[in-house]
C-alpha cells in the first residue's frame, strides 16, 4: 500500500514537472515562432488584435498571442517572481518600467534604428526613469493629462478656455454662481487626485526636483507648498460627495452633464462617450501658473514597447520585427486613430477635433513629464494625497511625503 | 500512508513558508538580483508608521467584528433552534450570505453605502449620513465591519446550532420545573454547555477577521487615505504593487507570529473557562 502511494506521488510530481517545462520547448522546436505580447491597456485590445492579424499575414511563421489582464502591473510583478517573463511587452512609461529596466529584465534597445524615428523628448523621459543613457524600450504612444470640459455648457454659460490659474479659478467661480457644478471630483479612487496633482506639480515643482530630492538637496516641504494649496483649493468647486464617488461614477456623471469640467486625462474620453454618445467634449491643459507662455501640458509615455532580455536568436529577431511593425507610420496612425492617444513617431499626428486645443503644446514642445512617475512606487503617493485632501493640513502632508520618501529609500 | 502526506505537506506548505522566511532577510524586489540585508527589514518595520496604523485598524476591526458576529450568531442560532415554522428553510436562508463571494457582495454594499443610504438620509434629514460613509476616514471602517459581520454570521450560526443540538431537552424541563425563566436557563444551561463551541467560534472569527482582505478591497481599497488598510492589504499593496517584496515578507512573518500568539492565548483563556464550568 505504501509503495503504491509513493509511486503515485512520484508520477504526479514528475507529471507536474514535465508540464511545467513543456510550453517553452515547443516554441523553440516548432516551425512557428510563438510569442506572447503582454500589454496593459484594456481599451486597446481590439486595436492590437487588428494589428496582430495584419502582422501575422505578412509573417506567417510568427504567431503573436496578445495577453491583457486587469491589474497588469501587479500580475507582471508576480510573474517575474516566478521568473516567467513575457516575450514582448507593451507597458506604461512609469516608475515600474524604470524598476524593471534597472533590474535587467528588459532587453537593450540602444542601437535600435527605430529610435531615430521617434520624438526625442519621450526617449529622454524613459531614460530618466531608469537613470542611464541606455534604452530598454521604444516609446510608442503618449497621452495627455488634461481638464475635460463640456463644450455645450461652456457655450451656454459664455465661457472660454482659461489660460492662467487665476482665469481657471474665475471660470470655476462663474460656473458655481450659475448654479452648476464646476468639477466632478472622484477621490474615492485615490489615483484620480493625481490628475490635477500632476499638472500642478509639473509646472510648479521647479527644475530638476527629483534629481535634487534623491541627493537630498531639496525637499517636498520646500517645493510643493503651492502645489498642495492649489490642489486643495479645487475642493471649493466640487459636488457634495467627493470621496464617495470613483472614476467610473465620475465618467458617467460627467457624461450626463452633472458637471461642466472634469479633471481627467484624454484616456477617459472613450468611456464618457460610451455613457453618452451625444456629448461634445473638449480638452485643455490645466493652467497651473499665471504666466501663459510658461504653462506646460503634462504628457507621458502611454505605451512603451519592449521585450524580455532572455530572448535570443530567432525569437529575439521575431520580437523585434513585431515591435518595428507596430512603429511603422501607417500602423502607428491606425493605433492612435482608434485610441485617441498621441503618437511618438515623428510625422504621425492625432487629427481628432476633440483634442485640437492640445495641439499647440505638442507642436511647440511645451510638454512636461508626469511627476508621479518618478516617485518610488513604495511611497504610494495617491493615498497620501487622498488623506491630505480629507484633512487639509498642508504642513503635515509635506512632512509626510518627505518622511515616506526617506523611508522607502532607506529600505532599498 | 503518512509519508506521502508528509511529503505533500512539506512541499506545498512548509517549503514555501521557509522560502518566505528566507527572503525576509534579503532585499529581493520579487525579481532581479538580491543580497542579504540581515535584520534590516524587521528593524525598518518597527519604524514604519504605516505598518503600525494598519495593525491598529486591523485589531480595532477584528475585535469589534468578532464580538458582533458571536453575539448575533448566538442569538440567531437560539432563534433557529426554537420550535418555529419553516426552521430548515430559515436556516438555509441565514447561511446564504456565507456562500456568496465577498467581492460581489462588496460591490452591492458599495452601491448601498454610496447611493442608497445617502438618499434615504437626505429624505429623513440626517445630515451626517448624506455623504457616503466609505468616503469618510472616521466611518469607513464601520462599513467594512457591517459587510464582514453580515457575511460571517451564517457560518458561526451554523456552528452554534450544532452546539445547541447537543443539549439534552430534559435539562430545560428540569430547569422550568425549578422555576427558571428564559434568561436564567440561557445563563445556567445553554451557555455553559456550548462553551467549547463558543471557544472555537471566537478563535475562528478572530483569526479570519485579522486576515481581512477582500472585504476591504471590495469596499474601499484601503482608503480613504490609509484609514482602512488592513495588514493583509498592506502586505499585498507594498509587496506586489509597491515592489517591496522582501520587506513585506518580513511583515508577513511578524504577522503570522502575532496571529499564532493571539489564537493560542484565546484558546488557553477560553478553554480554562470551559473547565471551570
Amino acid at each position: 500500500m505504501k509503495k503504491i502511494s509513493v509511486f503515485i506521488l512520484f508520477v504526479l510530481l514528475v507529471g507536474l514537472f514535465l508540464t511545467g517545462c513543456g510550453g517553452k520547448q515547443e516554441a523553440i522546436d516548432g516551425r512557428k515562432i510563438k510569442l506572447e505580447f503582454f500589454q496593459n491597456k484594456q481599451e486597446a485590445v481590439e486595436t492590437y488584435d487588428y494589428l496582430i492579424a495584419k502582422f501575422e499575414k505578412e509573417n506567417p511563421d510568427i504567431d503573436i498571442e496578445q495577453n491583457f489582464v486587469p491589474e497588469s502591473e501587479t500580475v507582471l510583478r508576480s510573474r517575474l517572481a516566478k521568473n516567467d517573463i513575457p516575450e514582448v511587452m507593451g507597458l506604461g512609461g512609469n516608475a515600474i518600467y524604470g524598476e524593471l529596466a534597472k533590474a535587467g529584465i528588459l532587453a537593450s534597445f540602444s542601437d535600435d534604428p527605430k529610435l531615430k524615428e521617434v520624438q526625442e523628448s519621450y526617449i529622454r523621459m524613459l531614460q530618466d526613469l531608469h537613470g542611464r543613457v541606455n534604452n530598454y524600450g521604444i516609446p510608442y504612444t503618449s497621452n495627455a493629462n488634461t481638464v475635460l470640459y463640456n463644450k455645450d455648457k461652456f457655450k451656454e454659460l459664455g465661457l472660454e478656455i482659461p489660460k492662467t490659474w487665476n482665469e481657471f479659478i474665475a471660470t470655476a467661480e462663474k460656473i458655481k454662481s450659475a448654479g452648476e457644478t464646476p468639477f466632478y471630483l472622484t477621490f474615492k479612487d485615490a489615483w484620480t487626485a493625481m490628475i490635477p496633482w500632476n499638472s500642478l506639480a509639473a509646472n510648479l515643482q521647479g527644475e530638476d526636483f527629483i534629481k535634487q530630492r534623491i541627493v537630498g538637496q531639496t525637499t517636498f516641504k520646500e517645493r510643493y507648498d503651492e502645489v498642495a494649496k492649489r490642489l486643495y483649493s479645487l475642493l471649493d468647486y466640487d459636488h457634495n460627495d467627493n470621496f464617495g464617488m470613483g472614476y467610473n461614477q465620475g465618467n458617467t456623471a460627467f457624461a450626463k452633464g452633472k458637471a461642466v469640467m472634469y479633471l481627467q486625462g484624454v484616456w477617459a474620453i472613450g468611456s464618457i462617450e460610451q455613457a453618452n454618445p451625444d456629448i461634445k467634449i473638449g480638452a485643455f491643459a490645466l493652467p497651473a501658473v499665471n504666466n501663459v507662455s510658461e504653462n506646460k501640458l503634462v504628457s507621458g509615455v502611454d505605451t512603451v514597447l519592449t521585450m524580455s532580455a532572455k530572448l535570443d536568436g530567432k525569437e529575439a529577431e521575431a520580437a523585434k520585427k513585431f515591435i518595428h511593425f507596430l512603429l511603422e507610420k501607417e500602423n502607428a496612425q491606425y493605433y492612435i486613430d482608434q485610441e485617441r492617444t498621441f503618437s511618438t513617431v515623428k510625422g504621425v499626428y492625432q487629427n481628432n477635433p476633440m483634442v485640437d486645443d492640445l495641439k499647440p503644446y505638442f507642436e511647440s514642445g511645451k510638454i512636461a513629464a508626469f511627476p508621479d512617475h518618478y516617485y518610488p512606487s513604495g511611497m504610494q503617493v495617491p493615498n497620501l494625497v487622498q488623506e491630505f485632501l480629507l484633512n487639509g493640513d498642508v504642513g503635515a502632508f509635506l512632512d509626510k511625503l518627505d518622511n515616506e520618501w526617506d523611508k522607502v529609500y532607506s529600505r532599498q | 500512508m503518512a509519508i506521502p502526506a508528509l511529503v505533500l505537506f512539506f512541499a506545498f506548505h512548509t517549503l514555501p513558508a521557509l522560502t518566505g522566511l528566507f527572503y525576509s532577510f534579503t532585499n529581493w524586489r520579487g525579481y532581479g538580483t538580491w543580497e542579504f540585508v540581515g535584520l534590516k527589514n524587521y528593524i525598518n518595520l518597527f519604524k514604519d508608521a504605516r505598518a503600525l496604523d494598519s495593525y491598529l485598524f486591523t485589531f480595532k476591526f477584528a475585535i469589534v467584528a468578532t464580538i458582533l458576529v458571536n453575539v448575533i450568531s448566538l442569538a440567531i442560532a437560539i432563534g433557529l433552534n426554537a420550535k418555529i415554522k419553516f426552521k430548515t428553510t430559515l436556516r438555509a436562508i441565514y447561511f446564504i450570505p456565507n456562500i456568496l463571494s465577498v467581492l460581489i457582495v462588496g460591490y452591492i454594499f458599495n452601491y448601498i453605502f454610496t447611493f442608497f443610504l445617502p438618499d434615504i438620509a437626505q429624505v429623513l434629514g440626517i445630515n451626517a449620513l448624506t455623504k457616503s460613509i466609505l468616503g469618510n476616514p472616521d466611518l469607513a471602517w464601520v462599513g467594512v465591519v457591517i459587510l464582514a459581520v453580515w457575511q460571517a454570521c451564517g457560518f458561526n450560526t451554523l456552528l452554534y446550532l450544532s452546539g445547541l443540538q447537543t443539549i439534552d431537552d430534559t435539562l430545560y424541563e428540569a430547569g422550568s420545573i425549578d422555576g427558571a425563566n428564559k434568561w436564567q436557563q440561557f445563563k445556567a444551561i445553554t451557555f455553559p454547555l456550548i462553551a467549547p463551541f463558543f471557544t472555537i467560534n471566537m478563535v475562528l472569527a478572530m483569526k479570519s477577521f485579522l486576515m481581512v482582505f477582500d472585504h476591504v478591497v471590495a469596499l474601499t481599497g484601503g482608503g480613504p487615505g490609509r484609514s482602512t488598510e488592513s495588514i493583509s492589504l498592506l502586505i499585498y499593496n507594498g509587496g506586489f504593487a509597491g515592489g517591496e517584496f522582501a520587506y513585506q515578507t518580513a511583515n508577513a512573518v511578524i504577522y503570522f507570529i502575532v496571529i499564532l500568539v493571539i489564537s493560542v492565548f484565546q484558546m488557553k483563556v477560553l478553554q480554562k473557562r470551559e473547565v471551570e464550568v
